[in-house]
């Protein structure tokens, strides 16, 4: 079974996006902060995707990436941003982060589940 | 309500409570960066929830309210006033449409007009001429459809050109899911895979991706649905996308810009299934001539080689500017910014309903453990009672970790009253600074909840009868700005909480002229200073000559009191007349558990709070003699009233000849209960009384004991009020006879 | 890893083709085909591919082109045949690929 990372500061999001994906057969695996997920995978969690929001308090989700990046065992992992945030310059920032791509909340469980499909290895 | 919407509408409270704090501060003039940062990530946090419980009314008002805040955070709107009181307002409103998502219900007329009146006044900030009620989101122009006319391709599929970006595969992406995903979509006729770009080797980076495809496509998806597979590889990758019989020139002029000679991609094309020979020869003559026209143009120096063609994908790299990073100002701050992460990233998100059966769990092993540690005393075997011991002082731990994650600091609540204070303040004309201290003491979170609605009282009651208008407060001689203290510390397993004014103060006399026209006390009754300010708190009483709407709307104190008790807890009054008032509640740390002090009367067994025990006693048969009729003893030269349990609840048995009295001590006023047995301390969890022993004066809930038996807790507060004015009566009686 | 008299040498893949390994079987592939004049690449072992692991594929083909040396693919473990079909690229490599029941005995 494949894992999914989902990285958000909203429960909302966690709880629904979860249950979309677990309905889909996808493990999955959550955490409410970017620091959260980042030792996670410090500490050996390697999933298939990272789902992350952009803008968390603490570290946000640029730099969040930037760190993933730069864990030898996470440097090609597909990340995905899902994020209200639909400016350009952001979406490019993000890129030059290394994201592999970008939602724009809302997602339809459509729409989300082809993306996911398309960056999943 | 699903358990999404549930936490959407948990979540989004909280958010608009840190949002409305920070504006308070941004209205103080402290509107730093990271201030406006947290308003922007609260209001963009709950558009994105809001979108995922599609709930579109809030989306597309906090839509609107996102964009002023980005606008903020980019300097490109400066923070003024005015603004800070519209986005104020946006917050409230946000609450109300939250409100309706809690209620189920969608916002009414009302609502709806209060949306669109906001979001004009927002868009007043952007520059932005006013849009009309209904349209929210912006949408996307759709992307035309290749115009069609003329010199169609003649071929029935779809062609697919593709080019993958350098760093595709460094960004965990990877060409074959997507050739994968376009097969789930249609049915691939042919593939060509380009290995044209691959480098030498001694050039070739192994983790960058070189190839291009040339896909021949059937499918019966239309050209958005196609393109949307595309969508985010678009920036670093050359995407085309033909629909069936496009315009062949287009599709000419499009190949010509891809990296590959033209000719042979033209080969490849034809073998796809993409052009027919016919095709390619057009398209052969027109690059021919388009290049003799350059090489005419330019002279002899430039050669349009393929080579030279630039890469749109390279382009479109090169253009994403990485915003420049943000450079933090000073080391301190950077330190402070660090130390909040860590402890954000430390916090996890529990439900309390969790919480609670925990709770309720560890009071059913408290009082197993109590079971347990009884057996073992009877069965006399050491080794057990040692062994029972130990594991009572464990689960003696584990209740105080069980509690103290239910503990919460008191801090939040104060602070949700900056903006009473404000606007209320402002409403009545008064300039009022809230200060607050003592905000890291915890309690219980069922308390805490619980305590907002009388706060709410006092703190209006401050504010409204309590601090003056600036101009009477110079003319006596104090400063213009009037002062609210929240103070809150723990005091012996309570905590209190001061509300603390520099107003007026309390008018003694006007008191007791309003309280005798009132009837509330008799003309001839005369009172200390605390029976007097305790009068207050009598149903009824209302000081303010005018009633304002703010705390004059028929609910007295009374109401505050009477919601304190409740829960155990107290309230009382301080005052100097022209210098301002203290309120202090004292309320229990927890509802839930309490060490208590075990009593026996006759066959019954109760339980006595122990934090409100004093001592305890033998009443001797001389104490038993000079009390009489009268119950009250010499405690030390001190006059102790007290109560025999016995008569307060109707005990047949006439008990043995000894008895005790536990000296009990309730907000500085001590009584006597008077018990036969003293059975010693006993940690025990409040149960809720059943509805039978709830009419019972002086009984607060029950508890099971170690023997399966069950107790009474006692309610001291109630008992020591009863005692205190029964003592009041007989002194008023004793009076009247002097 | 072994190599005969005529200069065929035999280099057995013992891992993934990945991204995550690229680089290092980049060089291993090409000091593999410096030293030899054949090379038989065999792939039962390679239990993952991508297309990172596809282009070294590309390149060490093209390479030995260049230097008129042979390149053959063997014992193609299912990953590798997959990807190779994705890419409609078995033509292009030219070698035999191994029928099911070869497949599943190279398969650990």
């Amino acid at each position: 079974m494949k894992t999914i990372m989902l990285v958000d500061d909203s429960a909302t999001i966690l709880l629904s996006m979860s249950t979309i994906l677990t309905k889909a057969g996808f493990a999955v695996e959550k955490a409410s902060s970017a620091e959260e997920g980042l030792a996670r995978f410090q500490s050996g969690l390697k999933p298939d995707l990272l789902i992350t929001d952009l803008n968390m308090p603490g570290m946000n989700g640029i730099e969040f990436i930037k760190e993933v990046r730069k864990l030898p065992t996470h440097r090609f992992m597909p990340i995905l941003f899902l994020t209200t945030e639909s400016q350009q310059s952001k979406r490019d920032e993000a890129k030059a982060a290394g994201a592999s791509g970008w939602l724009v909340k809302p997602v339809s469980a459509d729409q989300l589940l082809g993306t996911i499909k398309l960056v999943m290895k | 309500m699903d358990a999404i919407q549930q936490a959407f509408v948990v979540e989004s409270q909280e958010l608009l409570q840190q949002m409305e704090d920070n504006l308070l501060q941004m209205e103080e003039g402290q509107g730093d960066p990271d201030t406006i940062n947290a308003i922007f990530r609260a209001v963009h946090t709950i558009k994105g929830s809001a979108g995922v419980i599609e709930c579109t009314f809030v989306v597309g008002f906090a839509h609107v309210l996102e964009n002023v805040l980005d606008k903020m955070r980019a300097g490109e709107i400066q923070p003024s006033t005015g603004l800070v009181e519209l986005l104020l307002a946006c917050t409230d409103h946000l609450r109300t449409l939250v409100g309706c998502v809690e209620g189920e219900a969608t916002p009414d007329e009302e609502t709806a007009k209060a949306s669109h009146d906001l979001r004009q006044k927002l868009q007043g900030f952007l520059g932005v001429p006013p849009v009309t009620a209904g349209k929210t989101m912006p949408t996307e122009a759709e992307s035309e459809v290749q115009a069609s006319g003329g010199g169609m391709m003649e071929t029935d599929n779809w062609h697919i050109s593709l080019r993958f970006g350098r760093d595709v595969l460094r960004k965990g992406m990877d060409p074959a899911s997507f050739i994968r995903y376009l097969m789930e979509l249609g049915e691939i006729i042919n593939l060509t895979t380009l290995p044209d770009a691959l480098p030498d080797a001694s050039e070739m980076d192994p983790e960058s991706c070189y190839l291009g495809f040339e896909i021949s496509y059937k499918s019966d998806a239309d050209k958005a649905r196609i393109e949307s597979v595309f969508d985010f590889v678009r920036d670093d990758c050359i995407v085309h996308i033909w629909p069936p019989h496009s315009r062949l020139a287009d599709f000419i002029a499009a190949i010509e810009q891809l990296p590959e000679d033209t000719m042979r991609l033209g080969e490849i094309l034809v073998k796809c299934g993409a052009l027919t020979p016919k095709e390619l020869e057009l398209a052969l003559s027109a690059q021919l001539a388009a290049s003799a026209s350059v090489l005419e143009a330019s002279g002899n120096e430039a050669q349009a080689s393929p080579a030279a063609h630039p890469r749109l994908g390279e382009v479109l790299v090169n253009q994403g500017a990485v915003a420049p990073e943000v450079v933090e100002a000073a080391a301190v701050k950077q330190v402070k910014v660090a130390e909040k992460k860590s402890l954000e990233a430390r916090l996890i998100r529990v439900q309390a309903e969790k919480l609670d059966q925990l709770i309720d769990l560890v009071g059913e092993l408290v009082i197993a453990g109590a079971s347990a540690n009884l057996l073992a005393q009877r069965s006399g075997e050491e080794a057990l009672v040692e062994a029972t011991s130990v594991m009572s002082r464990l689960v003696e731990e584990i209740r105080n970790s069980a509690l103290q994650l239910r503990m919460v600091q008191i801090g939040e609540t104060f602070q949700r009253f900056q903006r009473v204070v404000r606007d209320t303040s402002k409403e009545l004309g008064k300039e009022i600074d809230l200060v607050i201290s003592g905000g890291e003491a915890e309690l219980d979170k069922s308390v805490v909840e619980k305590i907002g609605d009388p706060l709410m009282h006092l703190v209006r009651n401050a504010i409204d009868h309590g601090i003056e208008l600036p101009e009477v407060r110079v003319a006596s001689g104090k400063p213009p700005r009037g002062t609210l203290k929240f103070n809150a510390y723990h005091e012996s397993n309570s905590i209190v909480i001061e509300i603390i004014d520099d107003g007026a103060g309390l008018n003694k006399e006007k008191i007791i002229r309003k309280a005798r026209e009132r009837g509330i006390i008799s003309e001839s009754q005369t009172l200390g200073d605390s029976e007097i300010y305790a009068l207050i708190f009598e149903p009824g009483f209302s000081t303010a000559e005018k009633v304002t709407n703010l705390s004059g709307r028929g609910v007295g104190l009374d109401v505050v009191k009477r919601n304190i008790t409740a829960l155990r807890g107290n309230v009382e009054v301080e005052s100097q007349l022209g210098q301002g008032s203290t309120f202090r509640i004292r309320l229990p740390l927890t509802l839930a558990i309490i060490d208590g002090f075990l009593v026996g009367v006759g066959k019954s067994t109760y339980v006595i709070p122990l934090d409100s025990v004093v001592e305890c006693l033998e009443l001797t048969a001389e104490d038993r003699a000079i009390a009489g009729r009268n119950n009250y003893i010499n405690l030390r030269g001190e006059v102790l009233p007290f109560l025999r349990l016995r008569d307060q609840f109707e005990i047949a048995d006439p008990g043995g000849k000894r008895e005790n009295i536990v000296v009990v001590e309730y907000a500085g006023q001590k009584v006597g209960l008077v018990v036969d047995e003293l059975r010693g301390e006993f940690q025990t969890v409040i149960k809720p009384l059943s509805s039978i022993f709830r009419n019972i004066k002086g009984i607060g809930g029950s508890t099971i004991l170690g023997t399966g038996e069950v107790a009474l807790i006692l309610d001291v507060q109630s008992l020591v009020t009863f005692v205190s004015s029964q003592q009041f009566r007989r002194d008023k009686t004793e009076l009247v006879r002097v | 890893m072994a190599k005969n008299d005529a200069g065929v040498r035999r280099l057995v893949i013992e891992e993934d083709m990945t991204i995550y390994t690229a680089k290092a079987q980049k060089e291993l592939l090409l000091n593999a085909l410096g030293d030899s004049e054949e090379l038989d690449l065999d792939l039962s072992q390679v239990g993952e591919m991508d297309t990172a692991g596809f282009q070294l594929l590309l390149l060490i083909k093209r390479e030995a082109g260049k230097a008129g040396k042979k390149v053959c693919l063997s014992a193609h473990s299912k990953a590798v045949t997959e990807m190779l079909d994705l890419y409609n690229m078995a033509a292009f490599f030219g070698d035999p690929m191994v029928i099911p029941a070869e497949k599943h005995t190279s398969r650990r």
